[in-house]
């Protein structure tokens, strides 16, 4: 069997998702049996612009450019795998949506004749996305996962439900009943182990909406928690205030 | 409660007073050839551990987010691994070599364990519980206090408890009332536990002792779930306004589900690894709050609303479970409602239904 060509794309981000496939020590040789990366300039590899038969795309669009580029790259690639919160849903970056582009442009630059700022979305605002490794960075278990299942062409194994069910498991203090403070959990989608609420730090919800996400009543309980209005809002656009559950929860039309 | 003589004479020959020092040194002597697990301090939690050294347990805790159920049923388990070519190797005669000590198991928990011994025994025989049950011996703890989520006494599950241990432990004073609970229990007592005392009245006034802690405790529970009736009045309410209002507070987190010492259900998944060709497969503790978990082929979901959800864990514990195994499937531990965010109480849901049933409000 031809091993599938596989091409990694950066886009809008800090490149946090890419190093964690290049953190996998352990397993990177045997997932090079099975794929032959032949784009993912972060490693050094340029060999050929296509077309790949898994382009994994890693960043939040932001600009005219990177809307051209992200529908290029969707012709390119046969499975679309939109890699980490920026690409999911406009992570971090799509905080800058509360505001107008002009706003934000004159904060940051000086000379404005070549900035074509867009609002931040992840990149299914623009083409048809096929999975979705969620995750501020990527978890690198579901990343193999998805890996092997687009290969088996099998539906990955990924669990959307809340970070909850994952933090109990762990027999780990509740973030909101033993520690007292207000946590994005329950809404937020697992796979990543509740790894932040096991070290005693709360959800920051960088995962996006879990399956059913009661955020309006989240939202209330973060009130009841003595959180302003404002604070609850900037906690739900923080990582995926684009998606339809968490401008509910902000309370964002 | 006043007991015949011979009552009496048998409620004695079970019993042993132990004292501090023989109490870790009974637990100790179990260490060496059993695999001891108890309630002991881990952070700000008091979770069921395998036990070090005796004086790690605790033995007046309230109760634990997760149920000890999770050395019977495991929430992730591997039931067996596959190889190229078809090959399988099952995991069962490892879980039969291991012999396990659960110990400090408060009556709501040896009982949430004969609920799991039917589900797990009763249509279909499941391998992997019933041979890690057939190496588990329990050691219950009599509760040391009632808490607000208590209600216990609601499905007589306790504080009182008369079956389903091998050897029940009562701490009074300084030292430990002992009851044995099987021929098992008897036989690990005898062979590993020096008594204090086998004296007759010196037992009788430990098992005064002991139920005058049983009456304070039982007078506690105050907020109980009212259990009169319950088939037929959920029946006539599965269309009661109360649930698609509990679906506007619920999360739908599944954090009820993860710490009832009484629910089982599992999905199984196959984790193939990177030859792609062998791997294993596994189980994992599933939920029926999660929306997935009703989700069939091509994405049809038969629960896709959060209302039916509630209205299912509900039902299930409170109704069908009494169908299926011929038992009620809540032990009244109270962890569904300490541990959600939201304190949805499923004694409150009662009372709610009683205080306005669906047929007297046309």
């Amino acid at each position: 069997m031809k091993k599938p060509s596989v091409g990694v794309f950066k886009f809008t981000s800090d490149g946090g998702c890419q190093l964690q496939i290049l953190n996998m020590e352990r397993e990177l040789f045997d997932l090079l049996n099975l794929i032959n990366i032949t784009y993912f300039p972060m490693a050094g590899v340029d060999s050929g612009e296509g077309p790949f038969d898994i382009g994994f795309v890693e960043g939040a669009v932001t600009s005219t450019d990177e809307i051209i580029r992200i529908k290029e790259i969707r012709e390119k690639c046969r499975i679309l795998v939109a890699l980490g919160a920026c690409a999911c849903y406009g992570g971090i970056a799509s905080i800058k949506n509360q505001k107008t582009q002009r706003e934000l442009e004159e904060k940051v630059y000086t000379d404005l004749t070549a900035v074509h700022s867009t609002k931040a979305f992840g990149i299914d605002q623009y083409v048809k996305v096929d999975a979705y490794v969620r995750g501020c960075p990527i978890d690198k278990n579901e990343f193999i996962e998805v890996v092997k299942s687009t290969l088996l062409q099998i539906k990955p194994n990924l669990r959307p439900h809340s970070v909850c069910v994952e933090c109990k498991l762990r027999e780990n203090p509740c973030i909101f009943l033993i520690e007292g403070e207000v946590c994005m959990g329950p809404v937020t989608s697992a796979g990543c182990g509740a790894l932040c609420p096991s070290r005693h730090r709360a959800c920051e919800g960088c995962r996006g909406p879990a399956s059913d996400p009661n955020t309006p009543s989240l939202a209330r309980t973060m009130l009841e928690y003595g959180l302003t209005p404002e604070e609850v809002r900037l906690k739900f656009i923080k990582y995926a205030g684009e998606t339809q559950a968490f401008k509910e929860g902000a309370g964002i039309k | 409660m006043p007991l015949k003589n011979k009552e009496v004479s048998l409620l004695l020959e079970k019993s042993r007073l132990l004292s501090q020092s023989s109490m870790n040194d009974f637990i100790r002597n179990l260490s060496a050839s059993y695999e001891v697990y108890a309630p002991i301090k881990k952070g700000k939690q008091i979770v069921f551990e395998k036990v070090e050294n005796p004086g790690e347990i605790v033995w007046d805790y309230e109760t634990t987010q997760i149920s000890p159920k999770k050395f019977l049923h495991k929430p992730f388990e591997k039931l067996f691994s596959f190889e190229d070519g078809g090959k399988i190797i099952s995991e069962n005669e490892e879980i039969a070599e291991k012999k396990q000590i659960l110990l400090g198991l408060h009556p709501c928990d040896v009982r949430a364990v004969e609920i799991l011994d039917k589900v797990f025994s009763k249509r279909y025989e499941d391998p992997y519980y019933l041979k890690r049950r057939k190496n588990s011996i329990i050691i219950a703890l009599t509760c040391n206090d009632a808490h607000e989520t208590c209600y216990c006494t609601s499905f007589s599950t306790g504080p009182r408890i008369d079956r389903g241990y091998d050897i029940l432990i009562t701490p009074l004073v300084d030292n430990f009332l002992v009851e044995i609970g099987s021929p098992r229990g008897e036989e690990i007592l005898n062979q590993y536990g020096e008594a204090l005392s086998t004296d007759s009245s010196i037992l009788m006034e430990y098992h005064r002792l002991k139920n005058a802690k049983l009456e304070v405790i039982e007078n506690k529970i105050k907020n109980k779930m009212n259990t009169e009736n319950l088939p037929e009045l959920l029946e006539q309410n599965v269309n009661h306004p109360l649930w698609d209002n509990l679906k506007e507070e619920c999360l739908a987190c599944g954090s009820c589900t993860i710490v009832c010492p009484t629910c089982y259900c599992f999905t199984i998944v196959d984790k193939v690894d990177l030859t792609l060709k062998s791997g294993q497969r596994q189980r994992v503790w599933d939920s029926c709050m999660l929306l997935e978990f009703a989700e069939v082929a091509l994405g049809v979901n038969f629960r896709r609303e959060r209302a039916a959800r509630i209205k299912q864990r509900i039902y299930h514990k409170l109704y069908s479970f009494e169908h299926q195994f011929y038992i009620r499937g809540c032990v009244g531990c109270g962890r569904c409602i300490r541990y959600c965010i939201k304190k949805i109480d499923p004694r409150e849901i009662i009372a709610e239904i009683r205080r306005e049933p669906i047929e007297q409000q046309s």
